[in-house]
């Protein structure tokens, strides 16, 4: 109910989108038609009419971001912005030491340029809007801000702006550009043996028709599907559950040289998952040691992780996946258990409250407070854990399965079909896919917990 | 707005018209190529330095040093300082190699180095320019070809040939093997020369054992060593003229199937453990222990079975002399191990040939050539065979060495040894196949026999090319 109650909040916020956009269109049509020669000066030339206002240092900036800009689109700008639609016109052959176009640097290039042209039209915009605030207080018998207290305001009125600044710049470069890359690649026919020197070219969406149109695909999909959403709940709520038990237990007043029992779990955190992974895949072996003790006392050896060892396999993941991850919950738990006020422990006991009771009520409502935006991402780890049967049970396919096993998680999956085999942008279609399916459970899980709907609660 | 919207206009048409002309200007410079011009031109550049990535062994052997020691000293007058890449010996140079992170002179696997002939990161070379030319036998040198353009080029130059062989403890041979286990009185045990013989030891020594011990030991589950099973019966890897054509999957074809049924017979020596890489792990210890009698890996980890032995308490020559590693045996022509009625041939394995390659992005590449010249000569090829007991490509090397150097390049030449093919998709070949070899093994040891008549073994084969075939093509193919 909750959720459909979300999503019939939403045509609000819909409607509201048109209103928004004619006062933005009202502003700028009272620029239009309202606005001075100065205004104009700075709509042709970025800057012109702020040094007509006499604001020398602002005047020179805008224009100086023009004149940058321009020489940028001819240097090279220009070029890129071509580059992303064409992804390069000339193979490489390094055989004669002809250079070529690296079409997956045109696409990154190309994308920077995108980029700078966005953030030049939205200095362009202020460039406007500032010239016109100017005119206006002029028109109202006010002195043009000089360039000092604009500076002042800076750090002082609109510091948010100088704050967040390098930040964006920051965000852009290093985090949206990468992975606007990444959705772009799906729509190219970049990987096997298309790779530069190769060109790459644009293919619109044949790759996730190629993925659609496959007969084989879609029951494996729908089966490696269900068991990775099993796979991701029970392991999740395997490892929170358990870290938080075991955060409690060593929280116990009673319990003798907490430190050292500690120090056991954390001790699993520390060693590289791999290795541990390596470790159990002996372990669990025909040749391993818990074979070799059912042979010992008369048993016949038992194939764990063996070809058909479908569901005992499955355990053993969940298993060696809750030695790996326990710890770093129960460490978390053990910080968060450690803020809880306890007078509120004191006040259920007078009222009778028992164990179990203060847990459900105050304990875990607490816990899972703080750990909710935590809890999402493990869910997404676990959802893509790509390391726990690709060394438990990597190497093999199982029958029914299209290129898979049967422990095989989504990401295994992606793994065997496209970059075991540089399949980058079949691979980058079925991340986008991946990121579809845990952008909305994530979501919509973080939505509806007390974290986002009772931020205020533990304030 | 009779002022202001032309020159938000004019901005923009001046913002439009920068992009376009200088774009179109970049597209119509792109579009004029550069001069085409041959890299080797003889003249060996002065005062540069050489990355050489070589392998893991090499190094701490250390050939490598000597190599390079060797070379600088000769080129000295030239100004030339080889020197180690210190790269992962398995680098690859389709990913730093155009952007200049990449070794000027290679050493790895035939497959390896050849897949870098599509993006032309490696040179085709010069090979009438180096000493070993004509010492180097011609079915070595097919391992490096490959078209381009029409015309058929030469990337690499052989060093070693990589075969797999038999490792077994000649002191394990029972007291009276002269007698029992050698028919045809040649002097040489039957149950190193083939594999019927072995088998039935291997039964021998498990009844014997009480089941405590074993003959034959292998993880039956790894592909690069069971696919040989498959092509010792008429199947192949790709098809093809070249073994190239990737369309073609071949594990099946001809008989091959009845490499399927080998392998289940092998597995009935065994146990459970052959169906996973536990015996691949534990194969030195448990031979130094005398627990298996032989197995079958590649030569370069003698030295690590010889080290288990003399952990084990032997003393190293007693171990040398033991422990013998020889030419694997020949299969029966009827493709049952209990059938000989047909005669034996021999085995065919799935090997490679490792040579040098030079990068495409070398600013030296007369200077990687003399190099290459220079580490492939009799003398440094030799001395690579005594540190690292590699066997040589070079024939007059081989020959002069004799024993199994020299059986290794007889089978290279006689087609004894199935060159890895030196195709991307070979990556898409070991799953499938080592699915089925452990499921056909496993059959075997479960008692379960579903794979016990021949045409549900033709039929798990087929199984593993399409499933070979899909890999390969069902996302790449267009």
């Amino acid at each position: 109910m909750k959720i459909v109650e979300k999503f019939k909040a939403l045509p609000d916020k819909i409607r509201a989108i048109p209103k928004k956009l004619s006062d933005k269109l009202a502003g700028a049509k009272e620029i239009l038609t309202q606005g001075n020669g100065k205004v104009t000066a700075s709509m042709l030339v970025m800057g012109l009419g702020q040094l007509i206002y006499k604001q020398w240092v602002k005047g020179a900036m805008f224009a100086f971001i023009q004149i940058a800009f321009i020489v940028y689109f001819v240097l090279t700008g220009a070029t890129d912005l071509f580059g992303f639609f064409t992804l390069g016109t000339r193979e490489g052959n390094a055989w004669y030491g002809v250079e070529g176009d690296n079409s997956v640097v045109r696409l990154i290039m190309g994308i920077l340029a995108i980029m700078i042209i966005v953030l030049y039209a939205a200095i362009y915009v202020s460039n406007v809007k500032d010239v016109y605030r100017t005119q206006c207080a002029v028109d109202t018998l006010k002195k043009p801000v000089g360039f000092k207290q604009e500076a002042a305001a800076l750090l002082d009125k609109s510091f948010h702006k100088t704050a967040l600044a390098l930040p964006v710049i920051g965000v852009c470069v290093f985090s949206i550009l990468p992975i606007v890359f990444m959705i772009l690649i799906a729509f190219t026919n970049y990987g096997g043996d298309i790779v530069p020197p190769a060109l790459v070219d644009w293919v619109g969406f044949a790759n996730f028709g190629k993925i659609l149109s496959l007969g084989q695909f879609a029951p494996t999909f729908f089966k490696i599907f269900g068991w990775n959403m099993l796979w991701a709940v029970l392991a999740t709520a395997l490892n929170y559950f358990a870290g938080l038990g075991l955060a409690l237990l060593l929280n116990k007043k009673c319990v003798k040289g907490k430190a050292i029992w500690r120090a056991f779990p954390i001790l699993a955190y520390a060693i590289p998952g791999f290795i541990t992974l390596l470790g159990f895949k002996f372990m669990f072996s025909y040749g391993g040691p818990i074979n070799y003790y059912i042979q010992q006392g008369g048993g016949e050896a038992v194939g764990f992780l063996g070809l058909d060892a479908k569901w005992s396999a499955r355990f053993i993941g969940l298993a060696v996946n809750a030695w790996i991850s326990i710890p770093s919950t129960m460490l978390l738990a053990t910080g968060i258990l450690s803020n809880v006020n306890t007078d509120l422990y004191e006040a259920a006991r007078v009222d009778g409250a028992s164990s179990w009771k203060q847990f459900i009520k105050i304990t875990l409502p607490y816990v899972l407070f703080a750990t909710t935006p935590v809890l999402i991402s493990q869910f997404i780890g676990n959802f893509n854990n790509f390391g726990i049967f690709y060394f438990l049970r990597g190497g093999l396919y199982a029958d029914g399965y299209f290129l898979a096993s049967d422990t095989d998680l989504l990401i295994n999956w992606l793994y065997n079909m496209s970059i075991d085999n540089n399949y980058y942008s079949i691979g980058a279609a079925i991340s986008l896919v991946i990121f579809v399916i845990t952008s909305i459970i994530s979501l919509t899980v973080y939505v509806l917990s007390p974290s986002y709907k009772q931020e205020e609660t533990f304030r | 707005m009779r002022k202001t919207l032309p020159a938000l206009i004019a901005h923009i048409a001046i913002i439009l018209a920068v992009i376009i002309v200088m774009g179109t200007l970049g597209l119509i410079a792109a579009g004029l190529g550069a001069e085409e011009n041959d890299k080797f031109t003889g003249e060996i550049e002065r005062n540069v330095t050489l990355r050489i990535l070589e392998n893991d062994t090499a190094k701490e052997q250390g050939y490598l040093e000597e190599l390079l020691n060797a070379f600088n000293e000769k080129y000295a007058e030239y100004g030339i300082k080889a020197v180690d890449a210190n790269m992962d010996q398995y680098t690859d140079l389709e990913k730093g190699g155009p952007y200049g992170y990449g070794p000027d002179v290679l050493y790895q696997a035939n497959d390896a180095l050849m897949k870098y002939v599509d993006g032309k990161h490696i040179l085709p070379l010069p090979i009438e320019q180096l000493e070993c030319v004509d010492k180097v036998g011609e079915k070595a040198w097919e391992a490096y070809r490959a078209k381009a353009g029409g015309q058929e080029f030469t990337f690499g130059v052989p060093v070693n040939i990589q075969q797999p062989l038999l490792f077994y403890r000649k002191d394990l041979l029972p007291e009276n093997w002269e007698t029992e286990w050698d028919d045809d009185k040649n002097g040489v045990p039957d149950v190193i020369e083939n594999w019927s013989d072995m088998y039935r030891f291997s039964q021998q020594i498990r009844r014997d054992s009480n089941g405590a011990k074993y003959g034959y030991m292998k993880s039956l589950n790894d592909g690069y060593f069971a696919s040989g099973y498959f092509l010792s019966y008429g199947g192949y890897v790709f098809g093809g003229e070249d073994g190239k054509d990737v369309s073609d999957i071949g594990f099946s074809k001809n008989d091959g199937w009845m490499g399927g049924r080998i392998i289940r017979q092998l597995a009935s020596v065994m146990n459970l453990e052959c169906t996973e890489d536990t015996i691949t792990r534990n194969s030195y210890s448990r031979m130094a222990q005398g627990t298996y009698f032989a197995t079958m890996t590649t030569p370069d980890v003698y030295t690590l079975f010889i080290k288990e032995m003399v952990n084990a308490g032997y003393t190293e020559q007693y171990a040398r002399d033991n422990l013998i590693m020889t030419d694997i045996p020949a299969l029966p022509v009827s493709g049952d191990l209990e059938d000989e009625s047909l005669g034996f041939k021999d085995m065919i394995a799935m090997g490679g040939v490792n040579g040098y390659a030079i990068s495409s992005y070398t600013k030296a590449p007369n200077a990687a050539l003399a190099f290459v010249n220079f580490a492939t000569s009799y003398g440094m090829i030799n001395r690579r065979s005594e540190l690292l007991g590699i066997s040589p490509a070079r024939s007059d090397l081989a020959e002069a060495l004799g024993g199994l150097n020299e059986t290794i390049k007889e089978n290279l030449d006689k087609g004894s040894i199935y060159v890895m093919p030196s195709v991307r998709a070979l990556a898409q070949v070991w799953t499938p196949l080592q699915t089925y070899c452990a499921t056909i093994a496993k059959d075997m040891l479960d008692n379960k026999n579903v794979y016990a008549g021949a045409e549900k073994l033709k039929e798990g084969i087929a199984n593993v090319d399409k499933q070979i075939y899909d890999a390969i093509h069902t996302l790449g193919g267009s």
